[in-house]
């Protein structure tokens, strides 16, 4: 999968990519309208992630000049936060989604796979976790023949620590995942390790489920090899 | 009081005392004039009884008695002649009761010793007091007619000039403090007014508020500016901080201290945000155009944070009218301001306490009240919990002292009322008013 950052931010598109290029995406940086138009002229994109205020011009602009190249990419725009009408424009210009600055980086990702099964229409398929199957587009959990009976978050944390696996997710990073930008890590952070021990105990009834690790001080980790 | 009612009623007063002072003072005055009037007759009257005994000779009115007497008709006058032995010196008026056929009168007599053919002679001309006082009265009243004419048409002038003079006051007033919300209208100054110290106030609160108005919007534009420039390093060093986290190089036991880095750049973060939600809402970036059902948004709010008052095993009592419609309102920024009130008062109640949150009608508004089940505030402090990064003392809670001002923000944009009422122990309830 290829993915353009359009970000004048040196820094924050290195780490953009630096954590897109570990969940194996293909990324590739510019740092203005003019070079993003050279560069999707040039080559074709899966993914296309639009910063708004550029040193050139509004990354809004950069929109249909893209999606007429580039039909098939999925768009995200990176607006500024607590600008509504940022949002609004973005949608209306044919963004698939929209992440405020600034955003956790796993909840980037979950935004870029949510697109990818909304748009391409990849099949469902079973994926493995452990002992146990997860269908994500029905929001289930099996074992065997047996479901497992998640409630919405529950089931909401699972997905997002299995589409992660193997990187430890903070609390934090977790419940902004569940409540947005109204997450807060003062008390939600219980909250989450209740939700874990429930996930832990429906699961437990029907497997192992040691691939759930807790780390100490930070948050949660699915460790899968 | 105003300035112009106060005028008035000293205006009133003072001649209303001046009117007293005449009216009491008006008979003794009258009185003093009539005497001193009538003593000055009795003298002229003197000299020409002198100057007619001069030309007739004293045995012309003795007629060869001792004593001579006459009075007018209706005794108001009257005139004696008798020898004496008396020397001549001061003539003496002194007011002193006479016998006249059979009537005792009194009389204002002067009396006065004269010598004539080698004898000396006492003489009294005698006036009535009722002669006297008799224009007493016609003049008083006369006197008073006009006086109290003149005062009325005084007073008069004076309102109408003082009304003339302090309408400029009244209009500097209402133009330029009416409205005493910022940023204040600065629009050129009036040209209603001659008083030069009217002209100097109204250029000296104009430039005050134009001084203020700058300072203002600086701060506004400020607060704006800096908390979105933060955002970018926050961006940077979070996204930073995340890939670290995952990097094989750091060792395990560095990882909690990484993520209470974390959670530090997650309260700046929250700051800037709010402080960037505060000032694009003083700007008035958001639209009012939604009609929003409060029971809806309520319901939203709840959602949003009933895990947290499960947690605390908390008991919600809710009475909101869901037919209720609110008009002209941005239903981001309703959700904003009950998110933030109703998470406070989830956070400030006791474990197992009740939470209630209900609404009435009350003189055409639409009430909202939520009350918690915490320690309550001070009421010192109730005036400051809604300044910016202000916490109060039973506020042991982590937070970034931003909530409250960003309600108070939200309320003020949208034209709602917020009140708080509380007892310290008893809990605290914020009320909104919405205009129906």
């Amino acid at each position: 999968m290829k993915v353009l950052i359009v970000e004048d931010e040196k820094g924050l598109a290195t780490e953009i990519a630096s954590f897109l290029t570990k969940a194996n995406y293909v990324c590739e940086h510019a740092n203005s309208v003019a070079l993003a138009k050279d560069q999707i002229e040039a080559s074709t994109f899966d993914y296309i992630l639009i910063d708004i205020g550029l040193p050139d011009g509004n990354g809004l602009d950069l929109l249909p000049y893209a999606r007429k190249h580039n039909p098939e990419a999925a768009y995200i725009v990176l607006t500024a936060r607590g600008n509504p009408e940022d949002r609004v424009n973005g949608l209306d210009q044919g963004a698939d989604d929209y992440l405020a600055k600034p955003f956790f980086l796993p909840e980037l990702q979950s935004r870029m796979l949510a697109i990818a099964r909304r748009k391409f229409k990849i099949a469902e398929t079973l994926l493995p976790l452990g002992s146990f199957s997860v269908e994500l587009q029905k929001r289930e959990v099996w074992q065997d023949a047996n479901r497992v009976e998640l409630s919405k978050k529950e089931f909401d944390l699972l997905s997002y620590l299995f589409l992660h696996k193997n990187r430890v997710l903070t609390r934090l990073q977790l419940s902004e995942h569940i409540w947005g930008t109204f997450a807060d890590d003062d008390y939600d952070s219980n909250y989450i390790d209740a939700h874990i021990k429930n996930i832990r105990k429906k699961l437990g009834q029907y497997g192992d489920t040691s691939w759930l690790e807790t780390v100490r001080g930070v948050g949660y980790r699915i460790r899968l090899s | 009081m105003k300035l112009s009612a106060k005028l008035t009623l000293f205006l009133g007063g003072s001649k209303l005392l001046i009117a007293l002072l005449f009216i009491f003072s008006l008979p003794f005055l009258v009185g003093k004039i009539a005497s001193a009037y009538t003593n000055a007759q009795l003298r002229a009257q003197k000299a020409e009884v002198l100057k007619s005994i001069g030309k007739n000779g004293i045995v012309y009115y003795l007629q060869g008695e001792t004593a001579y007497g006459s009075y007018t008709m209706l005794k108001e006058e009257y005139i004696s002649l008798e020898e004496t032995n008396r020397s001549t010196g001061q003539d003496t008026i002194k007011d002193s009761q006479r016998l006249v056929e059979q009537d005792t009168l009194n009389y204002r007599v002067l009396s006065f010793v004269f010598r004539h053919g080698g004898k000396n002679y006492l003489a009294e001309i005698g006036k009535t007091n009722k002669s006297i006082v008799a224009y007493n009265r016609p003049l008083q009243r006369f006197a008073l007619y006009l006086f109290c004419g003149l005062i009325l048409l005084s007073m008069l002038v004076d309102l109408a000039v003082i009304r003339r003079l302090l309408a400029p006051l009244g209009h500097i007033i209402r133009k330029r403090l009416g409205k005493a919300e910022l940023p204040f209208q600065t629009g050129a100054p009036s040209e209603t007014t001659g008083t030069s110290d009217f002209r100097f106030l109204e250029q000296a609160i104009l430039k005050l508020q134009r001084q203020v108005n700058e300072a203002f919007l600086k701060e506004r534009e400020f607060t704006a500016n800096a908390s979105h420039e933060f955002m970018t390093p926050i961006s940077i060093l979070q996204s930073k901080m995340e890939n670290l986290l995952n990097d094989e190089a750091l060792s395990e036991s560095l990882q909690p201290r990484l993520a209470e880095m974390m959670q530090s750049l997650e309260r700046l973060k929250k700051m800037c945000t709010s402080l960037l939600l505060i000032s694009r809402i003083d700007n008035e970036q958001f639209s009012r155009t939604d009609s929003v059902a409060p029971a809806l948004v309520l319901t939203e709010v709840l959602e949003d944070i009933s895990h947290r008052i499960e947690q605390k095993e908390m008991t919600l009592v809710t009475a909101i009218d869901p037919a209720r419609q609110i008009t002209r309102m941005n239903k981001d920024l309703l959700f904003h301001l009950l998110y933030n009130l109703i998470n406070n008062a989830v956070k400030f109640s006791h474990r197992h306490g009740t939470l209630h949150i209900y609404d009435e009608l009350q003189r055409g508004k639409y009430l909202l009240h939520i009350a918690d089940a915490g320690n309550g505030i001070p009421a010192e402090e109730q005036e400051q919990i809604f300044e910016r990064f202000r916490k109060g003392s039973n506020n042991s809670q982590p937070g970034s002292g931003l909530g409250l001002a960003l309600v108070k923000s939200i309320a003020n944009s949208m034209d709602i009322g917020i009140s708080v009422r509380s007892e310290t122990g008893k809990g605290a309830t914020f009320s909104l008013s919405f205009p129906v």
